[in-house]
């Protein structure tokens, strides 16, 4: 059989075009990587410099020596684990529940749940604004780390409740006619299963946490202040410190990228609270 | 007697799942009703930011009636800011989404590297997204930069007419890859059958895409718009950061409105009950989606 010359270019067409596409998405952000490492004249030049430029530190130097930037980063870390792994302690029996037993009103409990994590965090940070100060828990580690519960609970309940309803009840119920209660059952089989989805869950929830900022951003000022809001300081009179700001964005979205990256395999079941599976 | 004999004592059925859901059920209502409690009882007072709470004095349901009517309110204003600014972002997402999706649902060498790398937009800090997006739509950033050298003009990006339009690409940028990837995981789950029974009857490939691809993606599609859908409308910080809302309100969409009430004009009543409007919005709509996609679902 002959093959047919002009698909094949049509398919190396379509190649290229995909390869283009892709690459018109990873550009800016490249470009932003890039700029962390430009002198500031280099950063304002027109037409841009994209190559060809001496890499300089200075802007690392200043976000970690001037700006302080470990002591945002600490903040952001100690607020997205702490949260983080509350939720998923909370969350884990509560998935157990919704995914194994029968019970009345299940489902509309659960869409209780989805109903309030669609609460825009920005519509009700004044009120909590005013709870935080009431409580006297104004700009606390703590308060945040609660706060976040709102919408980090019923994301994993959701997210982890297709895990576990993916993993066979069967095994489980031969546990128990061997003399296992439901709790070892639990521990012993379908908790180890359901380990990957639990820590797939975990990673976006830190990922979630780790971006947020309206809410970090009205409820601190300077005590718990996380990484997103460091924003602010790039915004002088004097114009943005764009050196500062591109070395901050870079290094406060590594961590994430390579956690995305990590647990890709879940990441359209992640987007989809579990509706879609990858 | 015997231990035996005794009829063991049964728990309620009830009582194992509503033991394990407490904990989840009693954090998150808690604070849920607590935000909602002080978000109305706000709502319903005259109060400026910064004054302590014991100076707020109560007018009922006035900060409604003046949003809603009168003649200085901006709310009007700004839901069609924010209905613009949905159809801007979630027509173009979906249909390069589609398209791209398509495109990667080939055999191809670095598939697996490509949807590696379209992960990045979407996890990135949106509050650096928008700050970066304010030097690539600045007059001498990236993006007049290669409207340059495409048509020989550059433009002003930063003004009332093209602000909104910034925003939106933006956004174009950050999420077109969310669509591309759910929709290519529906694309690679799809049965193989219907194609091959296709063409074996001589279908052409547009005729096989529009009557069994098409109809076959449809719940995922829905599910995937009503999903940006609840996101986009609650969006804040990458407009925040970018423009605040501005220039003038050419940005102000409903949780930017919030924001600019409540802190800009320091008018805490009109803020909150304004919050109410975006939450009862945003939950009636999305509950309305939902209930008609699982209609479709049902036809299908």
């Amino acid at each position: 059989m002959k093959p047919n010359l002009r698909s094949i270019t049509g398919s190396r067409l379509l190649d290229i075009l995909t390869i283009f596409v892709v690459l018109v998405f990873l550009f800016p952000y490249l470009f932003m990587v890039s700029s962390a490492f430009k002198s500031r004249l280099e950063t304002f030049a027109y037409p841009p410099i994209f190559w060809g430029f001496t890499p300089t530190l200075e802007h690392f130097e200043n976000i970690f020596n001037d700006m302080h930037i470990l002591f945002y980063m600490k903040n952001s870390t100690i607020i997205a684990v702490c949260s983080t792994l509350l939720t998923i302690l909370i969350s884990i029996p509560a998935t157990y529940s919704f995914a194994r037993f029968r019970f009345r009103n299940k489902e509309g409990i659960a869409y209780g749940f989805l109903f309030l994590q669609m609460v825009p965090g920005i519509s009700i940070v004044f009120a909590l604004f005013f709870i935080a100060r009431s409580l006297d828990l104004f700009d606390t580690h703590i308060f945040l780390i609660v706060v976040y519960l709102l919408w980090n609970v019923p994301y994993a309940i959701w997210m982890m409740r297709g895990f576990v309803e993916g993993i066979p009840v069967e095994l489980e119920e031969s546990a128990m006619v061997d003399g296992a209660s439901r709790f070892k059952a639990f521990r012993l089989i379908t908790l180890p299963l359901m380990a990957g989805g639990v820590a797939a869950t975990a990673i976006l929830i830190f990922i979630g946490v780790w971006n947020e900022f309206s809410l970090a951003f009205f409820l601190t000022s300077t005590n718990a202040r996380t990484m997103p809001t460091t924003i602010a300081f790039f915004m002088t009179h004097s114009g943005i410190k764009w050196g500062p700001m591109f070395a901050t964005a870079t290094i406060g979205t590594l961590p994430v990228v390579i956690f995305a990256l990590i647990v890709r395999r879940y990441f359209i079941s992640a987007l989809t609270f579990g509706a879609v599976k990858g | 007697m015997t231990a035996r004999n005794t009829i063991p004592r049964r728990r309620p059925e009830w009582l194992a799942p509503a033991v394990l859901i407490l904990p989840a059920f009693a954090v998150v209502f808690t604070i849920a009703a607590y935000s909602a409690f002080s978000l109305l009882q706000l709502s319903t007072v005259k109060l400026t930011f910064g004054e302590p709470f014991r100076n707020a004095e109560t007018v009922g349901l006035q900060n409604y009636q003046w949003l809603l009517t009168n003649q200085h309110s901006t709310f009007w204003a700004t839901l069609r800011v924010t209905v613009t600014y949905l159809l801007g972002t979630l027509i173009p997402e979906l249909l390069l989404g589609f398209a791209i999706a398509l495109l990667l649902n080939r055999k191809m060498r670095g598939n697996s590297l490509f949807t590696a790398v379209l992960v990045i937009p979407i996890v990135l800090m949106p509050s650096m997204v928008g700050l970066i997006g304010r030097l690539y739509f600045s007059y001498d950033g990236l993006v007049n930069y290669f409207f340059d050298i495409l048509t020989g003009i550059r433009h002003n990006w930063y003004g009332k007419d093209l602000a909104l339009l910034a925003v939106i690409l933006v956004d174009v940028w950050e999420w077109t890859p969310f669509f591309i990837l759910i929709l290519l995981a529906g694309l690679q789950t799809l049965p193989v059958e219907p194609f091959e029974a296709a063409r074996v009857d001589g279908a052409s490939r547009w005729q096989s895409f529009t009557l069994i691809t098409l109809p076959l993606m449809l719940p995922l599609v829905l599910t995937t718009l009503i999903l940006r859908f609840m996101d986009v409308l609650r969006l804040f910080d990458v407009i925040f950061v970018m423009f605040a809302g501005g220039p003038g309100t050419t940005t102000t969409t409903l949780p930017l409105y919030v924001y600019r009430t409540t802190l800009v004009q320091r008018d805490v009543g009109r803020g909150s009950a304004a919050s109410v409007m975006l939450i009862v919005i945003i939950v009636s709509l999305t509950v309305i989606l939902i209930k008609a996609r699982e209609r479709i679902k049902f036809e299908a």
